[in-house]
């Protein structure tokens, strides 16, 4: 029997592969959004990993340091190196902010660092690490700068020295990697009107400004103009040692809070980015949906084109079975071609986002099934109006 | 079962009604034909005098009110339909003719014939094969790759009676086949349909109001307010 599905597409390719091309634009902007969620995972996920953490230990009661707001001193990181199973320790300081780079700007995450502890960039793509105590950077490659390069951060000025790769905050901001002092300095140190205004308001409060105790007040001015905080310590543990069981302790014994790679895992991907997955889950059901609709108008117009062949084709003996599925398999074509232009495209276009667009294979196989499923559906009506058509139309009077 | 030497078509009082009750109408009152196999009737009658409804219940598209249809001698409807598979009986043993040839334009010619022994479960190779011997009879066997929009009209025509002949039914059921034609093409077109009608022996029902072609009827059907009266014809030759 002959395919009379393959033929009709055959005889007017044109139209077919236009409106296929139409329909795969649709299909790569959904796949996209697929991407762009996948890619919110993915770079969590990377967040993570590439610290270098088993442990976040951060101030009580916060889901620091990604998720919201952490302060702690500097010197916790003592009281915790000495409990069981614990290997390592390093303070880091992480700061979203604007930095200017000639005539842009570009939206970075700050990151300080304790130089050879975890926190410090994982590898790099070019340059070398920083060596000196101050004013180096490593900067993501998605920054755009580049080594040699001299970026302002605040009342300084920076060297990159080394680029990274994938070194994203959990917003898809790329990192800047300086040295903790100067990142404590840009995120906690006050600029100079307001150590001034400061210390004029210190100089009036009768409790620090005592005329029988001299000293004190410079000591509390002192103390007002140095930082000694950081955002979380990041701690890795011994091979044999339970993370569970240290993150417990310290919970415990240092009154701190301490997460582990799996609870991480669970703010970040979960609790950080679940407005944003909705957001694109129902952005997904939208482009189903506008995609679904489309598709049901074009075979639904092709179809009602083809009312006095179909009339002919019932008057000569042809089954509703062929007439059926020669509809369902114009939609399936449609499908086809609209998932393989959709494929193309949006592997095409996803580098230009200014987010990591991540196209995973299972997801585009997803895709493909539910752009199937889609087209099928889609053909319901078109089948339903073909049935209807009287044989008799085919004979005039 | 089809009888030997049985008239092609017998309708003995067939009536169809539309509507019920005060609005309904009845469009054919009793019309008795018989039609012998390998013979060309016409069928002739002016506009609203119940052609079309004759045809369409000859084709079995519409279901009759009352009366007897018989094809070849078996009995196709004696007050309901005595055949359950409809689709069946037009496939096998009715063919079609339209005023347009109403080609399947995304098929090619050979495809357009060959489809019907296909869908009566001939395999494609014999399909094929059949369609060609028909396209050559019809004198279109060198147009049998092309496609449809590049036949003329008269080539169109020809493909479709070739289309109706493919399954060699007993009934072919022509609606207007020569209107969109010129006298020369239309004669041409009565002619091969006298000659198919002999060479297959089916009997060929033609409706139609052309003036060129009702003088080579052998045998005139004309239809007035749902009856029919039986007239002979010129049975000019062309």
């Amino acid at each position: 029997m002959i395919n009379l599905a393959s033929r009709d597409i055959l005889h007017g390719w044109g139209k077919f592969l236009f409106t296929g091309i139409g329909l795969g634009l649709l299909v790569g902007l959904t796949l996209s959004m697929a991407g762009i969620y996948r890619g919110l995972v993915e770079d969590g996920r990377m967040l993570i990993d590439n610290s270098g953490a088993d442990l976040w230990v951060v101030q009580q009661g916060t889901l620091g340091p990604y998720a919201e707001p952490s302060n702690l001193r500097d010197d916790v990181y003592r009281s915790i190196v000495g409990l069981p199973g614990v290997a390592e320790t390093g303070n880091v300081a992480y700061l979203s902010m604007q930095v200017s780079h000639g005539a842009k700007d570009v939206r970075v995450m700050l990151v300080g660092f304790e130089s050879g502890r975890p926190g410090q960039p994982g590898y790099l793509i070019a340059g070398r690490p920083v060596t000196r105590s101050h004013y180096e950077a490593i900067a993501d490659e998605k920054t755009g700068f580049h080594v040699g390069d001299h970026v302002r951060i605040r009342r300084h000025e920076y060297e990159v020295v080394g680029l990274t790769r994938r070194m994203v905050s959990a917003s898809g901001d790329p990192m800047i990697f300086v040295p903790l002092k100067d990142a404590q300095e840009v995120q906690f140190l006050k600029d100079n009107d307001a150590l001034i205004n400061e210390r004029a308001r210190t100089a009036a409060n009768p409790a620090f400004n005592r005329p029988n105790v001299p000293g004190l007040l410079e000591a509390v001015q002192s103390s007002q103009a140095q930082s000694h905080q950081v955002n979380a310590v990041l701690v890795r543990i011994e091979p044999d040692a339970d993370a569970d069981v240290v993150a417990e302790n310290i919970r415990r014994w240092k009154r701190l809070q301490a997460y582990t790679k799996a609870q991480m895992d669970d703010i970040l991907v979960v609790k950080l980015i679940a407005t944003s997955a909705k957001q694109i889950a129902l952005f997904l059901v939208i482009l189903s949906a506008v995609s679904a609709a489309i598709v049901a108008f074009i075979i639904y117009s092709l179809t009602m084109n083809k009312v006095r062949e179909i009339a002919v084709l019932k008057l000569i003996g042809a089954r509703n079975s062929t007439i059926a599925g020669m509809i369902l398999q114009q939609a399936l074509g449609l499908g086809m071609i609209g998932f393989i232009v959709g494929r193309i495209v949006a592997g095409m276009w996803a580098p230009v986002f200014p987010k990591y667009v991540l196209l995973l294979p299972g997801d585009a196989l997803r895709g493909f099934v539910v752009v199937m499923i889609i087209c099928a559906l889609a053909s319901v009506v078109a089948i339903r109006a073909a049935l209807r058509i009287d044989p008799a139309e085919a004979i005039g009077g | 079962m089809a009888k030997m030497n049985a008239p092609a078509i017998r309708l003995q009082g067939l009536k169809k009604r539309y509507g019920t009750g005060e609005a309904a109408v009845d469009a054919l009152k009793g019309v008795d034909m018989t039609v012998a196999p390998g013979e060309v009737i016409g069928l002739i009658g002016p506009s609203g005098s119940g052609k079309s409804t004759l045809l369409k219940c000859l084709g079995a598209v519409i279901e009759p009110s009352a009366g007897r249809m018989e094809i070849s001698g078996q009995a196709i409807y004696d007050d309901r339909w005595k055949i359950a598979d409809l689709r069946a009986l037009r496939r096998d043993q009715i063919g079609f003719v339209f005023q347009a040839p109403y080609l399947i334009p995304f098929l090619d010619v050979t495809d357009n014939v060959a489809l019907l022994p296909m869908l009566a479960g001939m395999s494609n190779g014999q399909a094929r094969l059949r369609a060609r011997e028909l396209l050559e009879a019809l004198d279109v066997g060198h147009r049998a790759n092309a496609q449809i929009s590049q036949l003329s009209g008269g080539e169109q025509q020809r493909v479709a009676i070739a289309r109706a002949l493919a399954n060699h039914p007993p009934v072919i059921l022509a609606d207007e086949p020569t209107a969109p034609l010129d006298s020369e093409r239309a004669l041409t077109v009565v002619r091969i349909l006298n000659e198919m009608a002999v060479q297959f022996r089916t009997a060929i029902i033609v409706v139609t109001h052309d003036e060129k072609i009702i003088p080579t009827f052998r045998r005139i059907y004309r239809i007035r307010d749902g009856k029919t009266v039986e007239e002979a014809g010129e049975g000019r030759q062309v």
